[in-house]
């Protein structure tokens, strides 16, 4: 049967010995996406790229590329480009060679293959280090080289592990950007492994979330953090605070004496976990007149565009990530009420 | 010279003590070479230290026992000068023939079996060399196989392996298994990736393996004295015959010349591998 996306992951299965590495991973990608496998160490998502990628095989399972079963076809013949958590450039040679490399081996020569080199090296906007040895470029450089080096041989599939765990914060930032721009530039369909949850939101257009082997959610980004599937992915992304909420109740809870709705349906009774994120809560400090205090801030910190703050709530701690509390005065020891608005609220069972 | 230390407590330094083991080393290292170099400037007969006056007449006589046509001792130094180069080439060709792969298959396997195999190729450095030698001899006759220059080149070769094979290994370690999956990624098959990533990158620990199986081999005595036949034999074994009948400094005046292709031999090996940016 033909298949109508780009790359489809079909049912996948990984044992190492008697460890499940992947379950019945099944995930479509569209052409010319940007795909986020995310999740915590151990996931099983390096594992699902090497598969992608050849270096490991599916203990079951299928890889369909443009129709076409992969499973069974060698890592040097798929032609993905890959760019290493080491980015594993070749020291031995210089910044040219190493982008030539691909080039080289499909026999592009000469002429046109420095043309393509230097084509690429505009594109990532260094355009004068073409002979310059590997070991004498910065953090930066090398992260762009080795994607260049990658996207040199035209990939229907672009590979990335981790690629930007090893650079600073800022820089980080900056290549996240500059990873978007060029892939959008590209139209290359890429698959990218990452436990930064800001820098799958960053990039994605479809966000995987794995745990233990298994797909929890794809969705696109937004998708997936309006509506988690489970608490896990709620809490995987962004700061959520997971409060019990004790049973449902007419497809309602109360959450601080506020009535949340549940958007799916569940049977009255049934154990519910609230999952409210610290960005969508407010302070308000308590005036004499009206609201009730709810609790006490323990922790108080400006960060600049927003305040984190703790807020002690009947011997629980609630993360809450504010905006206006410098203008209203409150600080350390303050007794506030948490408005929060009951729709940016997701329900789920607990387990 | 200028040696940077930390200060001691009482605030000067060990300068002077470094300085002196230096000294000591460099002595113990250099004093023969220094020794035999004098000596073979001698002018006399005898080997008498240090020389009353000093010529180049033991220089031109080595010259001669190469040149000269038809005398029998003449033939025969050529000739196990040149069996100990033979010897030699083999020996390093076959040596790191054999330790790549072998270093490769150890670092990417597991690191047990990788330290009992090292230890299996360290075996020939503490066995005694006489015993060594004794039982190439003993394994070399009773196959009753004429050999030729393979009797003295395959105990050099086990001699040799340990040193090529550490340096290899140590080469290995530093090159991580993405660096491969990188090649192949780009579309090289698994066999060229190692061609074009790890043979590189391995290049400095081969050399070095490389100049010990050349010195290693070329001055080996040990087993050879047992390995070696009329036919097949060694300029160190030849060098050895002519002190026991008579000690000349001529024997001298040809271990420099020894020392001297020995050192060019290295700088050669050095120049046409590492000089060049890439090994092949």
């Amino acid at each position: 049967m033909p298949s109508d996306s780009h790359l489809h992951i079909q049912n996948v299965s990984k044992k190492f010995g008697d460890v499940d590495a992947l379950r019945d991973v099944d995930l479509k990608v569209e052409r010319g996406s940007f795909v986020c496998l995310l999740g915590p160490s151990g996931c099983g998502k390096t594992t699902l790229l090497r598969i992608i990628a050849g270096f490991e095989t599916a203990s079951k399972g299928q890889l369909i590329l443009d129709g076409t079963d992969i499973s069974d076809r060698p890592p040097h013949k798929r032609g993905f480009g890959m760019v290493f958590q080491s980015l594993a450039l070749f020291p031995h040679m210089s910044v040219a060679k190493n982008i030539g490399y691909g080039l080289k081996l499909r026999g592009v020569k000469g002429v046109a293959r420095r043309r393509r080199v230097d084509e690429l090296l505009d594109v990532i906007q260094l355009p004068d280090i073409a002979d310059r040895p590997v070991s004498a470029l910065s953090g930066g450089q090398r992260q762009r080289v080795a994607i260049a080096r990658a996207l040199a041989i035209r990939p229907p599939l672009f590979l990335l592990d981790e690629p930007l765990s090893a650079l600073d914060a800022k820089l980080r930032d900056s290549m996240q950007i500059e990873l978007r721009q060029l892939q959008q530039k590209f139209g290359v369909t890429t698959v990218l492994v990452t436990h930064d949850q800001h820098e799958a939101m960053m990039l994605a257009d479809q966000l995987v979330v794995l745990k233990d082997g298994a797909v929890r959610q794809s969705a696109s980004p937004s998708q997936v953090y309006n509506h988690p599937a489970d608490s896990f992915v709620a809490d995987c992304l962004g700061a959520a605070n997971l409060i019990d909420v004790g049973a449902i109740k007419g497809g309602a809870v109360d959450l601080f004496a506020t009535r949340v709705l549940s958007q799916k349906p569940h049977n009255d009774g049934d154990h519910m976990l609230a999952a409210l994120r610290a960005e969508h809560v407010e302070l308000t400090p308590i005036t004499a007149t009206g609201t009730q205090p709810v609790g006490t801030v323990s922790f108080m910190r400006n960060l600049g565009p927003s305040t984190e703050c703790v807020v002690n709530v009947q011997g629980k701690d609630l993360r809450v990530r504010a905006t206006n509390v410098q203008k209203q005065g409150l600080d350390v020891g303050a007794q506030v009420a948490l408005t929060f608005d009951p729709a940016q609220v997701s329900l789920f069972k607990a387990v | 010279m200028r040696i940077g230390l930390l200060p001691t407590e009482r605030g000067g330094s060990y300068r002077s003590v470094i300085i002196f083991l230096a000294i000591c080393g460099i002595l113990m290292s250099s004093l023969p070479v220094i020794v035999v170099t004098i000596m073979s400037l001698s002018a006399a007969d005898t080997t008498g230290f240090p020389p009353d006056a000093l010529s180049l007449r033991w220089y031109s006589e080595v010259i001669a026992m190469f040149t000269t046509k038809d005398a029998n001792s003449a033939r025969s130094v050529v000739v196990s000068t040149l069996t100990s180069l033979l010897v030699e080439v083999i020996v390093m060709v076959v040596s790191t023939g054999v330790c790549i792969p072998l270093a490769y298959a150890l670092a990417r396997g597991e690191t047990r079996i990788c330290s009992g195999m090292e230890l299996l190729f360290t075996l020939p450095l503490v066995f005694p060399l006489v015993i060594l030698g004794i039982a190439f001899l003993l394994i070399a006759e009773s196959l009753r196989l004429d050999i030729r220059i393979w009797r003295i080149v395959i105990p050099h070769v086990a001699l040799v392996l340990p040193f090529v094979l550490r340096n290899c290994l140590s080469a290995m370690s530093g090159i991580g298994i993405e660096l491969e999956e990188a090649a192949v990624s780009l579309g090289a098959p698994p066999l060229r990736a190692i061609w074009d990533v790890v043979i590189p990158m391995m290049k400095a620990g081969i050399l070095a393996g490389l100049i010990f199986a050349l010195v290693i081999s070329f001055n080996e005595f040990t087993i050879t004295f047992f390995m070696y036949t009329v036919d097949v034999s060694t300029l160190p074994i030849w060098m050895y015959s002519r002190t026991v009948s008579s000690l000349d400094p001529s024997t001298l005046a040809l271990s420099v010349f020894i020392i001297v292709a020995d050192i060019v031999l290295i700088v050669l090996v050095d120049k046409l591998i590492a000089g060049r940016a890439n090994l092949f």
